[in-house]
């Protein structure tokens, strides 16, 4: 679905992901791992067009996506969460929720209301602004808008940052259900690689910028040696 | 009641509200280019008084007046449009010096080429509405068919903007571009456009009102004729709070209202005087205006 | 930032430079005539003003639109002195305006000091339209919207007049007088400036520009810095202004328009912001300005009378105000020395890593 070919970013003269490679297939749920300044946010970033790689090809099915504009690329069914979750703080959760609806090919007012039947908390909620929310609230607000537009791949990035280990367990579910229910495929970027391997059928573990590991997420969470040296799972 | 309408107090505050409802429409067009691009917009009274000769003057080639003031804004449109990917595209993340050098010197080219083209001879233009003050059983009301017009187009443009902003889909992508840029490119808005037609969209509104300013009683077109009118909207969006339409508003009448206050009980010299003492007291007490939440300095 | 080197020149050096520049210009005065010797006076006025400005914008990282109302602090305190008081000598009269400037540059320094990017922008071009209804709101002393103000302060003194008796007409002897004056009070502020730049509060200056969080840290008094930056510049556009007044011998509410403002921000651009080569360069583009307009003019056959011919001035200077800012923000002195370290790069094959 996501095949990312030889991938390198640079912030000035210093490279941020460096040959990058790996395969995303559709319907899946693909973690992507790492430390802190491993490169995972500015791996989601060059696929949404956010950064310019400056060398290496990314391509949706057939389509090339770099060199194309973000918006260009939601509007091909690429939803990306960004870090923090990027919910309009100044905006009712149903004015989020509209917001996303914008490139959707349906009727808008429907996709909305589709997800507040999903999401009844968020329904609750309707004409409350989204900085009255709590993290997990704004990350379901998040993910919800993210699915209005009907997309076929979803990109998430951190969406356990700064939450209980209770409600990332809840939103590791929905989106295990999601994907699951929607036929969606997932790019998960996670620190919490726990919670991450628990819902992903395929995990690429990065470090400073390069894939050390491309495996099924089982194998991974079976690897003492990779859970060590760069996920910190065994002490 | 004729008498209380005809008062010294009243007639300055038709006064007030008249010019000040100027100065708002000048502050709401900054608000809007500021909130969205971050540039303040210093060739704003330039570019509508650009735009004004151009329509305007078709008015003595015996086009029909309402045409003309059509005319005026829809170029003023346009030219905002191509003020914006011409001149302010290049601009985006450059320090905030860069934007405030080209703007001013935009301000000059236009200034001097509508001097240029046009000559530094003020042309009166024609009034659609009688500038004759209404008498009420004998006494004089300060409001004339033309300043009952000025307020009544100047509140219906604010509504308009309001309304948009507030309720439809435009005015929600809008905002969301002035929020949250990078937030809206992933949900596929795209943001380019829209900043470009916020800038159509205030130098619209800014043509709009240099014509009504040109026709003014007493006011005529001229090169320089929103000079120190572009100062006053300008205190009043600083006043306001160059993120707030609202502060706009508010700062516009209450600069007009301070302008025409001092004016009548001091003298006219005084006027931006104590526009600019209102602006100084104004930003020592809250730095970004009236109507903006303080925000924390960035470390 | 890239900035030409000369500030970090050793102090005996940028002397030399500046006294060596300032008896190139002296000697220049002798073979021009009186036309080009006003045209050099004004420019080197204007090159106070812009030395101000530079300081100002490119070293405190304050932008000001404001500078013209500087100059009419200064020019109308000795237009107004001068009418009560003839007999001031010249130095007296010139320091009078720097004060008056820098007095009005302390003034609004109160809440300019607090304001940043475009609010201060913004703020200054109202302080500059203030202080022109200002002057006729005091028309008692300022002499009104209507009258002007005539002094006859610039006298050309005996001993100068006699150098040229028999060599030259008296009327070119005091336009080479007044030249002389300007340039040699003009290497009076360049040299006092070339001095602060390279002092303790000139390296606080960029530093509080760069971050003023860090600078704040750091033990420096953040308004208190930002003012004496105000104030300095006040004061030279006040000295420029005063002494554009005396070589004018008049004063008038048209004197100091907002328009001069454009020019003096051109001015700084062209020649590169934060910069004394820029603020000297841009004096003379000043001087030599209306000659090559002129000839510009004459060359595309535009009568000097006709409504472009009189706007063809602003419209260039407008048009090279934008383009250079949009195009080489760093101006004439910033390319010059971008050019000259490309060039030394190429001949010593050498990776210069030095924070430029």
């Amino acid at each position: 679905m996501i095949r990312v070919a030889h991938l390198t970013v640079k912030y000035g003269a210093i490279a941020a992901l460096t040959d990058v490679s790996f395969e995303v297939r559709p319907g899946s749920i693909t973690a992507v791992l790492g430390a802190n300044g491993a490169g995972k946010t500015t791996l989601l970033r060059t696929i949404s067009s956010l950064m310019t790689p400056s060398q290496g090809e990314i391509f949706l099915g057939d389509t090339a996506l770099v060199g194309q504009k973000t918006e260009d690329i939601a509007r091909l069914g690429v939803a990306h969460v960004p870090e923090g979750r990027g919910v309009v703080a100044e905006f009712t959760v149903e004015e989020n929720l509209r917001l996303g609806a914008l490139s959707s090919p349906e009727n808008s007012a429907h996709a909305v209301a589709a997800q507040f039947e999903r999401f009844p908390v968020l329904a609750q909620r309707r004409k409350q602004y989204a900085a009255t929310l709590s993290g997990g609230e704004r990350q379901m607000l998040a993910l919800a808008r993210a699915l209005v537009a009907r997309p076929t791949v979803l990109l998430l990035d951190e969406p356990s940052l700064g939450l209980s280990p209770m409600v990332t367990a809840d939103i590791m579910t929905t989106i295990s259900t999601l994907s699951r229910e929607e036929k969606l495929t997932v790019v998960l970027v996670e620190q919490n690689a726990k919670s991450a391997l628990r819902i992903a059928d395929h995990a690429v573990v990065l470090h400073v910028g390069t894939v050390v590991a491309d495996a099924p997420a089982g194998d991974v969470a079976n690897n003492d040696d990779l859970k060590r040296f760069y996920l910190g799972l065994v002490k | 009641m004729g008498g209380f309408l005809a008062s010294r107090f009243m007639s300055d505050v038709f006064n007030g509200v008249a010019n000040g409802i100027i100065f708002s429409l000048i502050a709401l067009s900054l608000v809007v280019v500021w909130q969205s691009t971050n540039v303040l917009n210093f060739a704003q009274g330039a570019m509508a008084t650009f735009a004004t000769y151009i329509g305007m003057t078709q008015v003595e080639h015996g086009i029909n007046i309402w045409l003309c003031m059509v005319i005026s804004v829809v170029v003023g449109f346009i030219f905002g449009g191509l003020t914006e990917r011409v001149l302010i595209r290049p601009l985006y993340g450059k320090p905030d010096i860069n934007p405030i050098v080209v703007m001013v010197g935009f301000l000059g080219f236009l200034q001097f080429l509508a001097a240029a083209i046009w000559g530094n001879i003020p042309r009166i233009l024609p009034s659609p509405f009688s500038q004759v003050f209404y008498t009420s059983k004998g006494h004089t009301i300060f409001l004339s068919p033309f300043v009952v017009f000025q307020i009544l187009t100047a509140v219906t443009v604010m509504m308009i903007v309001a309304l948009v902003f507030r309720f439809t889909t435009l005015g929600l992508k809008l905002r969301a571009a002035a929020l949250a840029p990078e937030v809206a490119r992933l949900l596929g808005v795209r943001v380019d456009r829209l900043l470009t037609f916020g800038w159509m969209i205030s130098s619209a509104v800014g043509s709009f009102t240099a014509i009504l300013v040109a026709m003014q009683n007493g006011s005529a077109l001229s090169p320089s004729v929103m000079g120190s009118v572009f100062i006053f909207g300008f205190i009043a969006a600083a006043v306001g709070g160059l993120d707030s339409p609202i502060g706009a508003v508010v700062g516009g009448l209450l600069i007009g209202l301070v302008e025409q206050f001092t004016l009548d009980y001091w003298q006219a010299n005084m006027a931006p005087v104590m526009a600019l003492v209102v602006l100084i007291v104004v930003l020592m007490i809250r730095p970004r205006g009236l109507f903006t939440k303080n925000t924390q300095r960035r470390v | 930032m890239l900035r030409p080197n000369f500030h970090r020149l050793p102090t005996t050096s940028r002397w030399i430079v500046i006294l060596g520049v300032t008896a190139t210009a002296l000697g220049f005065t002798f073979t021009f005539n009186a036309g080009l010797n006003a045209q050099i006076a004004s420019g080197a006025a204007i090159s106070i003003v812009v030395l101000g400005l530079t300081w100002l914008t490119g070293w405190s990282g304050q932008i000001s639109l404001g500078n013209s109302g500087f100059m009419a602090c200064g020019g109308y305190f000795v237009g107004v002195w001068a009418n009560h008081h003839a007999a001031t000598p010249l130095v007296i009269s010139l320091l009078f305006a720097t004060a008056a400037g820098a007095l009005g540059g302390l003034i609004l320094a109160v809440p300019a000091t607090r304001l940043r990017g475009p609010y201060l922008a913004g703020a200054t071009l109202a302080f500059a339209t203030v202080t022109s209804s200002l002057v006729y709101v005091f028309g008692n002393w300022t002499g009104g919207p209507t009258s002007q103000l005539f002094l006859n302060s610039l006298t050309t003194p005996s001993w100068f007049a006699r150098m040229f008796s028999g060599i030259q007409a008296s009327l070119n002897s005091s336009a080479q007088y007044g030249a002389d004056l300007a340039i040699c009070v003009a290497a009076i502020a360049f040299l006092f400036m070339s001095n602060l730049f390279h002092s303790r509060l000139g390296r606080a200056m960029t530093l509080v520009r760069d971050n003023d969080v860090s600078a704040e840290l750091m033990g420096i008094n953040l308004r208190r810095t930002r003012t004496i930056a105000f104030v300095i510049a006040a004061a030279l556009g006040g000295l420029g202004g005063g002494l554009q007044t005396l070589l004018n011998g008049s004063v008038t509410p048209g004197s100091f328009p907002l328009t001069i403002s454009i020019t003096l921000l051109t001015l700084m651009v062209l020649g590169g912001i934060g910069t004394l080569t820029g603020a000297v360069l841009g004096g003379l583009i000043f001087a030599v300005s209306s000659n090559v307009i002129n000839w510009l003019c004459s060359t595309a056959g535009i009568s000097s009378t006709s409504n472009l011919g009189t706007n063809m001035q602003g419209i260039v200077f407008s048009v090279l105000l934008m383009t250079t800012m949009l195009i080489a923000p760093q101006g004439i002195s910033g390319n010059i020395v971008r050019g000259y370290r490309h060039l030394m790069q190429r001949f010593t094959s050498k990776i210069d890593n030095s924070p430029a």
